[in-house]
């Protein structure tokens, strides 16, 4: 059982549309390193370890990832409200536009939609904590690249 | 920030700290220090909620609601900023 709570994790507020950096970001949620994955791996996890501390934190960090992907959405629609359709064309958003409008689809930021092979479930406490170290690794290694590609818009500096 | 915004601050920042905590007492169940910090912000984020709920609506759709309207649509979600 999950219960929402009416609030971001960390606030949102960003002011300037920038398409552009939103069709990165966005791999954030559905790319191969997102919070999408994340969570159902740890969610999912829970139910085979054996280890109850760690099915406790598998569950807490499992649900902290869902708030992630929930800012993720955030900074998403908050970086294309309001575009104009030279926005659109001038910045490469136009190809997901096309797609999506600007909703928010789990997509990674080369537009490929969100695949649950991403994730890894075995069911066995070794084999299933080291996929976590892996997907962490990749994550932590994902957002220092990102942070480069995205610092000139000077809105993650 | 407004009266609202600095309220919401205030609960985010004890929704960190008992993230942090929780996380940590999954590994350390015993931990009797740790147990007392958590209900110390326990208690502070309780406060903090029950003052946000009575003026600007529930945070939860299990929590207490400003009288007048079902605040949980009448009011912004949190990305409408």
């Amino acid at each position: 059982m999950w219960i929402y709570e009416k609030t971001l994790q960390y606030p949102v507020k960003i002011r300037k549309p920038d398409p552009a950096m939103a069709k990165l970001i966005i791999t954030q949620l559905g790319g191969p390193d997102g919070q999408l994955g994340a969570s159902m791996r740890y969610l999912n996890q829970r139910f085979s370890m054996p280890y109850r501390e760690v099915v406790g934190m598998l569950t807490d960090i499992g649900t902290e990832e869902l708030a992630h992907m929930e800012m993720i959405g955030a900074i998403v629609t908050q970086l294309t409200r309001n575009l104009s359709v030279e926005e659109i064309k001038k910045s490469g958003f136009d190809a997901y536009f096309t797609d999506h409008t600007a909703g928010v689809y789990p997509v990674s930021a080369a537009g490929v939609p969100f695949d649950v092979k991403y994730i890894g479930v075995k069911g066995d406490a070794i084999a299933d904590l080291n996929e976590d170290l892996a997907a962490d690794a990749a994550h932590v290694q994902e957002q220092p690249s990102q942070g480069h590609a995205v610092r000139p818009s000077g809105c993650f500096p | 920030m407004n009266e609202q915004q600095k309220l919401m601050r205030s609960i985010q920042i004890q929704n960190f700290i008992l993230q942090e905590t929780a996380l940590f007492l999954d590994s350390h169940p015993y931990c009797r220090q740790a147990l007392r910090y958590y209900q110390k912000h326990r208690r502070m984020r309780e406060e903090l909620v029950e003052m946000y709920e009575a003026r600007y609506g529930q945070l939860t759709i299990y929590g207490g609601t400003a009288s007048g309207s079902w605040h949980w649509v009448t009011e912004p979600f949190p990305w409408e900023v």
